[in-house]
């Protein structure tokens, strides 16, 4: 029987990065994919707007960046679309809108507001986040050192950060800004992948998570990711990491609450003393290790743990190449929004809420040639029954029709949140493995007595976006994971 | 027995209560767990005499009975509970406590075992959903039977002679933690030779249309051996001579604490012997093994106190007038003719012979008292006669 | 015209410009409350719409004023008494209701009918809560320390505020997990902070309604959990989370606080709008009333909300920009109605018996939180709810001062009303278009609700604007929502009592800890000034 140092429970780009760092410290790794493919989730992004310095150096990686420019395009149904193009995170200039001046201006100055905002929350977003009270020196120096970074803004700054933080971005917005056509843009980037609607407090703050771990409120394409899952998978393959790929975990052996081997569904039984998850908390807790081996406080706190996915990926294949209407086709190598306005956003959230598909979707897409490949939300995850995929692509169809001249269908490929449980064994298809909201955030995340990438169970660690920082294609979550095992097994 | 829900009667009566209400001249009841249960029918010392010196009969209906049923029942059970219960035997009763993660007790009982696929937990306060939450990733459906099971604590010297005079056979035979089921009078009824008394007692269980007859039979024999039915009260006096302790009395339940700190581990209730770290994981084993291996902080232990007077609430001192403690149960033990008490200390007093002091407030004559009074402390149960673990028992 | 001078004036008689009025004048202070309208009190009022009944028109039912404020004023001795629930109930469309009793065993027996779980989470769930109320008590009496300002006072509260969760014995020993359960019942949303406890409907439907009661918030919106706790913060005579009726409906507490304001020598100015607040150099030193009248005094304190303070009364000239433009975000929301009806017999319910005590205390219509939540959606696209949840009460079968013999009074709240009609304005004929739904829907719980109406006020979140004052109808002077509790309400910067003009305060429940008939704001106001003022006073409160 093969023996490994460490195991890695699926193949995504967080356990990918683990099996980076530990192979190179020496580890006996194995990867277990359940999928043909590597790279789970990361597959579905279209875009990689940042690689952390944490990420490049741990991994010593060198990665191009994308030439092409990057747009954002929100279509506005009176065909007066606005543009952007994004240079960087503070450079972002309007290309055409039909919003005033002044909106233009307070609209970059709301992304300069979050920008300062996400930049602060980015110095302690990468690392592993502190525990309160836990008696930890270096946890009550990190919470004091986060505090004196918050400071460091300055009073007002401080001051505006503590009331967005709390606060809903249909607020802000409309505090700022007139045009319908950016408050959707903007409220896209806050309420997209959530259970949060335009108008729940803490849409900012998402917004400011994703801002802070892509670099860029509008998640531009600035890298490849395909080549960014090319470098890490052969930095593994390098690195003598086994990789096995269509193959599923079904069960985590415990053995005096240390890990012990886990189980295939080829009915192999691979012995290892640690273990790495990067499936979802959820389902590495209730499912893999199971509830027999846990408190049940804890499992209590498990299932409590919110995982409904929201957000479905359509990718249609039409006869000939895509044209948006009254738009320059020079744009659509960016991304395309159709989030109209706060209303038709909170309104397609209504219907989550009561589980019901959004009528009237919001939409975020990208084009290539004849290709047409969508996030379409709310499409919410269902428990005991299944989705009308017909609806969802004639709902999907309507929208699509007012913006692409006419063009045929040739075929479709739906995957809803039901379907990415599937697929990618992530509780509730959940795009993040879990809501990001306050209270699963930081040491929150997943739920207490699992933060810090440790779990219950000795030589068990988790490296999915169920951990801090969350979602995103950081690899941040992988890295701190393995330094945290290392960090155990004391030879960090 | 009316237990229809309405305003107007907001506890329920149990089976007995056409029985209990008749002998309870004193109309003085007491709530347990929404049920009307006598505090103190006639006289709390006769009561209690009756227990100590023939038998007492105790209506014990409000317990909480949970059925576990499935392929994965005793695994279940092992998994909730700090014992190892793996060999639990058909008709053997095991006494439990069960802990959340913290190591914290969150209430005791006993379960009993039928087969290995159903067994059944007695216990003091409402369990349902602690249960449930835990029987996730376990076969095994756990459902609340409260309300389907009458049931009357039967204790005392003189227990088993009777129960032998009405005919159930072999009783004297049952083992203490055994049960098996019998027929009383023409009733089918479950005996299990446990009890809160600390003496020779049974517990019946029995099916509510049965209850009157049950409760009619125990009382057949009263002109030979005058057995009564005791209140609450005199359930509180024997238990503190036995050294029970109960939860939401001496400490509060895990499950129900308002503040941290009012919890307590199994070591500190002097309940180590039932936590046992070498079997399968339990909620709570990983906290448990590492305070195993730490001094005790605190300790719940048995005082025995200088005079009289009965030490209810007092605060503990050290000879430096230090407060070190507090008592959670005290009384006079009449049997003892003991000044006794449960004391709550910190580690510099818990030892079997230390000496403390207990503040006491007396009234006499509506003037309050202070007492300072020298406790030693001693083991927590005080009273263990050897009828009590006889067998066969006394007929 | 006259000249008049005080040490203090207060603009606002409501019952928080009362308890500052009060308190100032305990410490010695020649005090003054101005108030616009005849009557002081606010909108903690009685008043006599419809001969021969008392309505609580505005708020209606106490528990969250804090304890020592009544003492410190002694206001048994100025009448006023509060007559605790005996119970609460919900209706439900199948004609079963949802009692919940002061006898424990009662109210377990009670969500037993709908699930045996939930009658045993409950009792989990009630001291989840309480450990909550305990841990936010000491915080209502502070005044927010400023988490940027390096001053010693912001310093050491911050400082206190971090070792009130260290501290051992206090609430015996928050761990980890404690302070972790307090951030999350603070952020959460209602609805998934009642699912962890519960499975039935009815169940978290009953509770949820504390959590969206005067907010802009559903109950599926994150932070509505902390409105929950904000009603359940209240306490009668030692229970926490119990409600009341003030005897002689709500104006008794304000008119107990006026008469307490009188003995001790302060003065009340009623009837008397403030036309202006004269400041000079940043810093102010008068009022003029619309009537001439001119009001010199070393402090004034506004009792108004912040937005009616500084966008209505204060000239724009004379502010911060920044300041200004803070107000101008502050959110304040208009999003309940309320009916007060006068009705000529007790009204018979489908599923409440007669004489059952859940019937004297709340009632509530609604049937999940999934309708409360659709509830908010229509008021969220600027439409009353078409299934409003309604919480209503008959003060007068327990107190016998609020209608004549054999006739009742019945107060209804409705969640959820809009202050802005997406389509077109408040009209007259609208707001009895809405009062008519509200009392439809009542009237499908009852055999006799139609008939028995003698009459009805309605009142949208227009009305409250127009009699209290309160900007856009928010019974809570601004939402309580993370952005705006603590040290962000009612401006961060500007959360403690104090405003950027000089000697210009504010006492409203614009400020910490917040709405309802509290007094708290008023109280730590009064604090604020007289360490100001370098005073000392010994109440139980300050």
């Amino acid at each position: 029987m093969k023996k490994f140092d460490v195991i890695i429970i699926g193949g995504g780009h967080n356990g990918l990065v683990a099996a980076c760092v530990l192979s190179k410290k020496g580890k006996k790794v194995l990867v277990i994919e359940k999928n043909e493919k590597l790279g789970g989730l990361a597959n579905y992004a279209e875009s990689l707007s940042f690689i952390s310095k944490e990420v490049i150096d741990e991994l010593n990686i060198k990665i191009e960046k994308n030439v092409s420019e990057n747009f954002v395009s929100a279509l506005s149904e009176d065909l007066n679309h606005t543009v952007l193009k994004i240079n960087d995170s503070k450079n972002i200039e309007f290309l055409q809108t039909s919003a005033s001046n002044s909106d233009q201006k307070n609209f970059i100055n709301l992304i300069n507001k979050y920008n300062l905002f996400a930049r602060t929350l980015r110095s302690f977003m990468f690392k592993r986040p502190p525990r309160v009270k836990s008696g930890s020196r270096s946890d009550i120096w990190q919470l004091f050192s986060m505090g004196f970074k918050v400071r460091r803004l300055g009073k007002k700054n401080m001051r505006e950060l503590l009331r967005v933080i709390g606060l809903n971005i249909a607020d802000d917005l409309e505090d700022n800004i007139e045009s319908n056509t950016l408050k959707g843009l903007m409220s896209n980037e806050a309420v997209i992948g959530t259970n949060l609607g335009a108008r729940s407090p803490g849409s900012i703050l998402n917004l400011l998570y994703n801002q802070a771990t892509n670099n860029s409120l509008f998640r531009i394409n600035k890298f490849n990711t395909n080549s960014f899952l090319n470098i890490i998978e052969n930095i593994c393959k390098k690195n003598n990491v086994e990789i096995q790929t269509n193959k599923t975990v079904e069960k985590i052996n415990i053995l005096n609450q240390n890990v012990n081997s886990v189980l295939l569904n080829t009915g192999e039984v691979i012995e290892t003393s640690a273990i790495i998850s990067n499936t979802d908390p959820k389902t590495t807790y209730l499912e893999l290790v199971g509830a027999p081996n846990l408190d049940t406080d804890f499992i209590r706190r498990a299932k409590n743990y919110r995982t409904k996915g929201t957000v479905a990926k359509v990718n249609i294949e039409f006869e000939s190449e895509i044209k948006i209407k009254n738009l320059d086709s020079s744009y659509s190598s960016g991304k395309f929004v159709y989030a109209p306005d706060i209303k038709y956003i909170e309104h397609a959230f209504n219907d989550n809420k009561y589980n019901n598909l959004s009528l009237n979707p919001c939409l975020e897409f990208y084009i290539n040639k004849n290709q047409l490949s969508a996030n379409v939300y709310f499409i919410p995850y269902l428990i005991n029954s299944s989705h009308d995929k017909e609806k969802i692509l004639s709902n999907v169809k309507l929208i699509l029709e007012k913006f692409i001249e006419e063009n045929q269908i040739i075929s479709s490929i739906i995957e809803t949140p039901n379907d990415i449980e599937n697929k990618y064994n992530i509780c509730g298809g959940h795009w993040s493995h879990g809501d990001m909201e306050i209270d699963q955030l930081l040491m929150m995340r997943p739920f207490y007595g699992s933060s810090q990438y440790s779990t219950p169970i000795n030589g068990l660690y988790l490296c999915s976006a169920g951990t801090h920082p969350g979602g995103g294609i950081t690899g941040i979550n992988g890295i701190n994971a393995a330094k945290q095992l290392l960090k155990v097994q004391g030879n960090g | 027995m009316d237990n229809t829900l309405s305003f107007t009667k907001p506890l329920l009566e149990t089976p007995f209560h056409k029985r209990t209400f008749e002998a309870c001249y004193n109309n003085d009841w007491y709530r347990w767990a929404g049920y009307k249960i006598a505090r103190e029918y006639s006289n709390t010392e006769l009561e209690y005499t009756s227990m100590r010196n023939t038998a007492g009969v105790l209506d014990i209906t409000p317990m909480h009975k949970y059925d576990i049923k499935g392929k994965d029942a005793i695994k279940f059970v092992d998994k909730l509970v700090t014992r190892d219960v793996t060999q639990i035997k058909p008709n053997q009763v095991m006494y439990i406590i069960w802990c959340n993660e913290d190591g914290n007790v969150i209430d005791d009982g006993t379960v009993f075992c039928f087969d290995k696929n159903h067994l059944r937990i007695f216990c003091a306060e409402r369990n349902l959903n602690w249960f449930s939450d835990t029987a996730i990733g376990f076969e095994v459906a756990v459902k609340d039977v409260s309300d389907s099971i009458a049931a009357l604590a039967f204790q005392g010297p003189l227990s088993c002679k009777i129960l032998h005079l009405l005919n159930v056979k072999n009783i004297e035979n049952l083992k203490p933690f055994f049960f098996d089921n019998f027929d009383l009078n023409g009733s089918k009824v479950t005996i299990s030779r446990t009890g809160f008394s600390g003496d020779l007692g049974y517990e019946i269980w029995c099916n509510p249309e049965e209850a009157i007859n049950v409760w009619d039979s125990l009382f057949k024999f009263n002109r030979d051996y005058k057995i009564l039915p005791a209140g609450m009260n005199a359930l509180e006096m024997v238990r503190i001579e036995a050294g029970f302790i109960q939860p939401n009395a001496d400490f509060m339940s895990a499950e129900q604490a308002l503040r941290p700190n009012r919890m307590r581990t199994p070591f500190e209730l002097g309940m180590g012997w039932l936590v046992d770290l070498n079997k399968n994981y339990f909620t709570g084993k990983r906290i448990l093994n590492d305070l195993k291996k730490k001094p005790l902080t605190k300790k719940l232990i048995g005082l025995d106190i200088q005079g009289d007077k009965p030490a209810i609430g007092s605060v503990l001192y050290d000879k430096n007038r230090k407060e070190i403690g507090i008592v959670t149960a005290g009384m006079w033990s009449p049997s003892l003719k003991s000044n006794i008490a449960f004391g709550y200390v910190d580690n510099d007093h818990l030892k079997i012979g230390s000496k403390v002091f207990a503040e006491i407030y007396h009234p006499e004559e509506l003037e309050y008292k202070k007492i300072w009074a020298e406790c030693l402390v001693v083991k927590k149960q005080f009273f263990n006669p050897q009828r009590r673990h006889k067998v066969p028992a006394d007929i | 015209m006259s000249k008049s001078i005080y040490d203090v004036a207060i603009i606002g008689g409501g019952h928080n410009g009362l308890t500052t009025a009060c308190y100032l004048a305990k410490a010695g202070l020649k005090v003054v409350v101005i108030e616009k309208q005849s009557y002081v009190g606010g909108a903690a009022v009685s008043r006599e719409i419809h001969p021969g009944w008392t309505y609580s028109n505005c708020s209606y039912v106490c528990s969250l004023l804090r304890p020592e404020i009544f003492r410190d004023l002694e206001l048994s001795k100025y009448g006023l008494q509060i007559i605790p629930y005996e119970g609460s109930a919900s209706m439900l469309d199948d004609g079963r209701y949802y009692a919940h009793y002061n006898d424990h065993d009662l109210t377990y027996r009670s969500i037993a009918q709908f699930s045996k779980k939930d009658a045993e989470a409950y009792d989990r769930f009630g001291k989840d809560v309480m450990r909550q109320c305990k841990i936010i008590k000491p915080l209502l009496k502070m005044t927010p320390p400023d988490p940027t300002s390096f001053a010693p006072k912001d310093i050491m509260g911050l400082f206190d505020f971090a070792k009130f969760f260290a501290a051992k014995d206090e609430l015996g020993g928050l761990g980890e997990k404690e302070i972790y359960d307090t951030i999350r019942f603070w952020t959460m949303s209602v609805r998934d902070y009642l699912e962890e406890y519960f499975e039935s409907d009815i169940v978290k439907a009953h509770l949820a309604g504390s959590a969206i009661i005067g907010t802009a918030l559903g109950p599926y919106s994150p932070g509505s959990a902390y409105v929950l706790l904000h009603h359940y913060m209240g306490e009668v005579d030692g229970t926490v989370g119990a409600w009341g009726y003030s005897r002689g409906g709500m104006g008794s507490i304000t008119k107990a606080m006026a008469a307490s304001l009188e003995a001790s020598g302060g003065e009340i100015k009623a009837g008397s709008p403030v036309n202006e607040i004269l400041i000079k150099n940043n810093k102010t030193y008068g009022m003029v009333l619309e009537n001439g009248d001119e009001i010199y005094a070393n402090k004034i304190v506004s009792n108004l909300d912040v937005k009616r303070t500084f966008l209505k009364v204060v000239e724009k000239k004379e502010l911060p920009e920044d300041f200004y433009n803070a107000v101008k975000k502050f959110k304040i929301r208009g999003s309940s109605g309320k009916l007060n009806i006068a009705l000529d017999d007790l009204p018979i319910w489908k599923s409440i018996p007669e004489g059952d005590p859940a019937g004297t205390g709340d009632l509530h219509i609604t049937q999940s939180i999934e309708e409360m939540e659709g509830a908010y959606d229509d008021w969220k696209d600027g439409r009353w709810s078409s299934l409003p949840y309604v919480d209503m009460c008959i003060p007068s079968i327990n107190d016998p001062t609020m209608a004549p013999q054999g006739k009742h009074y019945m107060s209804v709240f409705v969640q959820y009303v809009p202050y802005n009609l997406a389509d077109g304005g408040w009209t007259e004929e609208k707001r009895l278009e809405f009062g008519k739904h509200v009392m439809s829907r009542i009237g499908n719980y009852s055999t006799n609700f139609n008939d028995i109406i003698n009459h009805a006020e309605i009142r949208t979140p227009k009305e409250l604007e127009q009699e209290v004052g309160l900007t856009e109808g928010n019974i809570f002077q601004g939402e309580l929502t993370m952005d705006q509790l603590m040290f962000n309400r009612p401006i961060p910067g500007y959360a403690q009592y104090k405003t950027p003009i000089k000697n210009l305060y504010m006492c409203g429940s614009s400020t910490h800890p917040g709405g309802g008939v509290m007094g708290a704001p008023g109280a730590n106001a009064a604090r604020e000034i007289l360490i100001d003022l370098k005073k000392q006073i010994n109440t139980h409160y300050i």
